[in-house]
């Protein structure tokens, strides 16, 4: 994602990336990259916690207007309201499976 | 607390499921284009990389690897109207209300309470993760969807991955 970022910004567009990944988004270096430390699939908070979302949301506009160099990486000063880990997904043998014959 | 460190999380899980080992993109520098318009005129559109489409289309593979596949997503849809299928990140929340990860609706409220100049007439659902062909991304898909956001006016694009 953050090099099809990269390839749009070349392109002539400006891009803002809102992350929850910070060391896959520090590797990749979009333009401007929000980070935001809640779980992934989460950016932009809970479900039906429309406040958050709009904020987060205007933290990433605002940042896209305002940032002037290359490459900066954001943290956001929120947190998330339990301890969350990283999801390991849905390994099961058929996933294991489909994944060895591609 | 500590951010999670997925590079070495998934280098693992993706060693144990028989992946080849994936070799993560790293840049010493990023490109750059100005914002040369106040954000209440510009036109933004989404991006996310999280396995959405509608559900009237096909669903994406959740376990998808080297999937260029990228659905435009048609803003006006109601939000509810979106399935997502992609094994790797834990979608329950998104399952129940789209906004947390792609705020179609939000961004709608702020074009029409004028913070920005208008919703792109489309947003765009793909580049799922475990791209190994990224050659690919960068020769072909990428540009293409590229000129599919200039094609539309697009002033700002905000990438969601996931």
């Amino acid at each position: 994602m953050g090099l099809v970022a990269r390839v749009v910004e070349e392109t002539g567009i400006p891009t803002v990336t809102v992350s929850t990944g910070r060391d896959i988004t520090a590797l990749v270096k979009p333009p401007r990259s929000l980070f935001v430390n809640f779980p992934m699939g989460n950016t932009f908070g809970h479900a039906k916690d429309t406040a958050m979302q709009t904020k987060i949301l205007r933290e990433a506009l605002a940042f896209a207007a305002t940032a002037t160099e290359p490459g900066v990486l954001v943290d956001l000063p929120l947190e998330w309201d339990e301890a969350f880990v990283y999801f390991a997904g849905e390994a099961t043998p058929e996933a294991i499976a489909r994944q060895l014959k591609k | 607390m500590e951010p999670i460190r997925y590079v070495d999380a998934l280098n693992e899980k993706y060693g144990s499921m028989g992946f080849p080992a994936y070799k993560w993109s790293e840049n010493p520098t990023a490109p750059w284009t100005s914002l040369t318009k106040p954000l209440s005129e510009c036109t933004v559109a989404m991006l996310v990389s999280g396995g959405i489409s509608h559900c009237a289309t096909m669903p994406f593979d959740p376990d998808a690897r080297n999937d260029h596949r990228v659905d435009a997503i048609d803003p006006s849809v109601p939000s509810d109207e979106y399935q997502i299928h992609d094994s790797y990140y834990d979608h329950t929340d998104a399952d129940l209300d789209l906004n947390c990860l792609l705020p179609v609706d939000r961004l709608r409220e702020l074009a029409d309470a004028g913070e920005i100049g208008a919703v792109a007439p489309r947003h765009w659902s793909g580049f799922m993760g475990r791209t190994y062909n990224r050659s690919k991304i960068l020769g072909e898909s990428a540009p293409a969807f590229a000129d599919e956001l200039v094609a539309d006016g697009v002033d700002l694009l905000i990438a969601i991955p996931a």
